[in-house]
């Protein structure tokens, strides 16, 4: 059984032409682009060929054992969301880029074997509407979750959908783009997981938990070069939303899969700089097809300074914990990184002590650092964490792909 | 026309073993990519390390903040205030992402990829 969807559009030309039928596998969509002419003659017209009218129907058709893995990632805005996302798409092979040829304002970012959407696109009020009402973009009625769940529903069933752009510049909705399923489909923005049907429609989900200081440091970064910021305004706006942000986005992470955390270092008393971080990735245990990263041995509670003759550390140096703990009331295991790295290709010293990575090969975690070497965070854990979900969420799609296709694999414990 | 010789290195080559890697164990292989280079004056450009603002965009951040800051004057816990510095926070990461993409933007790149036979885009692998 296939599921499809047809999308029609029309097309006058001023010749006549004769239909085609064009085949393409794209992944796992199977697409067909049908062209069907009709020919007006105009009575009494002396022009040799009278209008013609082209419709182009698209159908896009999936096996029904071909679908979409569906991931989710939350995160407040300037929390990373971007990095992450280009790294997790490197993972998969290629870069992700805005569709070609479409609206150069569009949120949407597609590799070979990716779509990325912005949930931001499910904006109910645009950015007048939500001035009239006195709400944020983080507050739900803001936002229109049936569309959002109906959509998700839809690609995940292997079915195309015409997906509302929210224009950031402009603030107001764009007309739509059309989205075809992909083999991966990552849903990133605000309220992932907020909505219950939404939320069960999820293969993965991940949460980015960035802590005030951080999250403050970070903004500062971003901002300062902006002409009319100042430090006041920086913590204004965060300040200003975080009431909002504390009600709706942040009790998310209860419910992901993998939480990475970002905190102040504790190497070195009294930072106020934030240039150094500890970094947390909090794994959620008995989820299906994932398993979670250890080191040394799985299940024991361990702290770990590798400085040394293997690994240059200046100061404050490098360390490393991990342990089972509990985490709103789930079981989970919990990799901590606190530092940063002088030297990226020393990684390996590091990788080769850490086990489940679902690496293809030895080295792998460290030449996908490499590779980024200029993305921020890649001296530190958050580089680190999100490289190792990126390998763990390839790893899920195989082993969901080798299970439709009817022959279940054991998760690669490299 | 001038040709421009870029050498690339690989990564280095880690042993299938689970032992550390050694110096020796490592190395480099080196290509060279010739690219024949002709002069062309839509290709001429200093790409900054952080690339501005466009200044339309620059404009809006500046007076959200305004606005947000006068909004906030009567009542800072407002809803109208929430949403004024919630306006703020959505263009200044709409300018940051805008800077990103245009730091990661090269046009010669960008010609290429659309233009691949021409002159300026034939690469050489040795």
């Amino acid at each position: 059984m296939a599921i499809c969807s047809a999308h029609t559009t029309t097309i006058s030309l001023r010749s006549p032409c004769t239909t085609t039928v064009s085949n393409a596998a794209a992944g796992l969509v199977q697409k067909q682009v049908i062209f069907l002419t009709s020919i007006n003659r105009r009575s009494g017209s002396r022009r040799r060929g009278g209008g013609v009218s082209r419709t182009l129907l698209q159908v896009s058709c999936s096996a029904d054992g071909n679908k979409p893995v569906v991931i989710g990632l939350a995160a407040d805005s300037g929390c990373g969301k971007s990095t992450f996302m280009r790294r997790l798409t490197s993972v998969f092979g290629g870069a992700a880029e805005p569709p070609r040829g479409g609206n150069p304002d569009s949120n949407t970012l597609i590799s070979d074997t990716t779509t990325v959407i912005c949930l931001d696109d499910y904006h109910s009020l645009d950015r007048t509407g939500r001035k009239e009402k006195g709400v944020t973009a983080l507050d739900p009625r803001a936002n229109n979750f049936d569309l959002m769940y109906e959509q998700v529903k839809a690609i995940k069933q292997g079915q195309a959908v015409q997906k509302p752009i929210y224009n950031h510049v402009t603030g107001l909705l764009d007309p739509p783009e059309l989205i075809t399923p992909p083999k991966i489909f990552v849903i990133e923005g605000l309220h992932p997981m907020f909505d219950e049907r939404v939320r069960d429609l999820l293969d993965f989900s991940i949460y980015l938990d960035i802590s005030d200081e951080v999250k403050f440091a970070w903004k500062i970064q971003r901002d300062m070069a902006e002409r009319g910021h100042s430090l006041e305004s920086i913590k204004a706006s965060i300040e200003a939303r975080k009431p909002d942000f504390d009600a709706y986005i942040d009790p998310q992470k209860q419910y992901a899969d993998a939480v990475i955390e970002v905190l102040p270092t504790q190497l070195i008393p009294d930072d106020d700089e934030g240039k150094v971080l500890r970094v947390k990735l909090i794994m959620k245990e008995g989820v299906d097809k994932f398993n979670p990263v250890y080191l040394f041995d799985e299940g024991s509670t361990i702290s770990w300074v590798p400085c040394g003759r293997k690994l240059t550390c200046s100061y404050p140096g490098i360390k490393f914990a991990y342990g089972p703990d509990i985490y709103f009331g789930n079981e989970v295991s919990v990799l901590e990184m606190d530092g940063q790295f002088d030297r990226l290709d020393e990684l390996i010293y590091v990788e080769s002590h850490l086990s489940n990575l679902s690496t293809k090969f030895y080295g792998e975690v460290t030449q996908q650092m490499l590779k980024h070497a200029d993305f921020p965070g890649s001296n530190n854990g958050t580089g680190l964490f999100q490289t190792i979900v990126g390998l763990k969420i390839r790893d899920l799609y195989e082993q969901i792909v080798a299970e439709r296709a009817g022959a279940p694999v054991e998760a690669a414990k490299v | 026309m001038a040709i421009s010789v870029t050498a690339v290195a690989a990564l280095p080559a880690f042993s299938a073993q689970r032992s550390l890697p050694q110096p020796s164990r490592q190395r480099v292989v080196a290509f060279i990519v010739v690219r024949p280079v002709r002069a062309h004056r839509r290709f001429v450009g200093v790409a900054a390390s952080s690339p501005p603002t466009p200044p339309d965009l620059a404009k809006k951040v500046s007076e959200s903040i305004k606005q947000a800051q006068e909004t906030c004057a009567d009542d800072p816990v407002s809803g109208e205030c929430v949403a004024a510095w919630d306006e703020v926070e959505e263009l200044s990461a709409a300018a940051s992402h805008l800077r990103d993409r245009q730091k990661g933007a090269d046009p010669l790149e960008e010609y290429c990829k659309d233009n691949p036979e021409t002159d300026e885009c034939r690469t050489y692998e040795d």
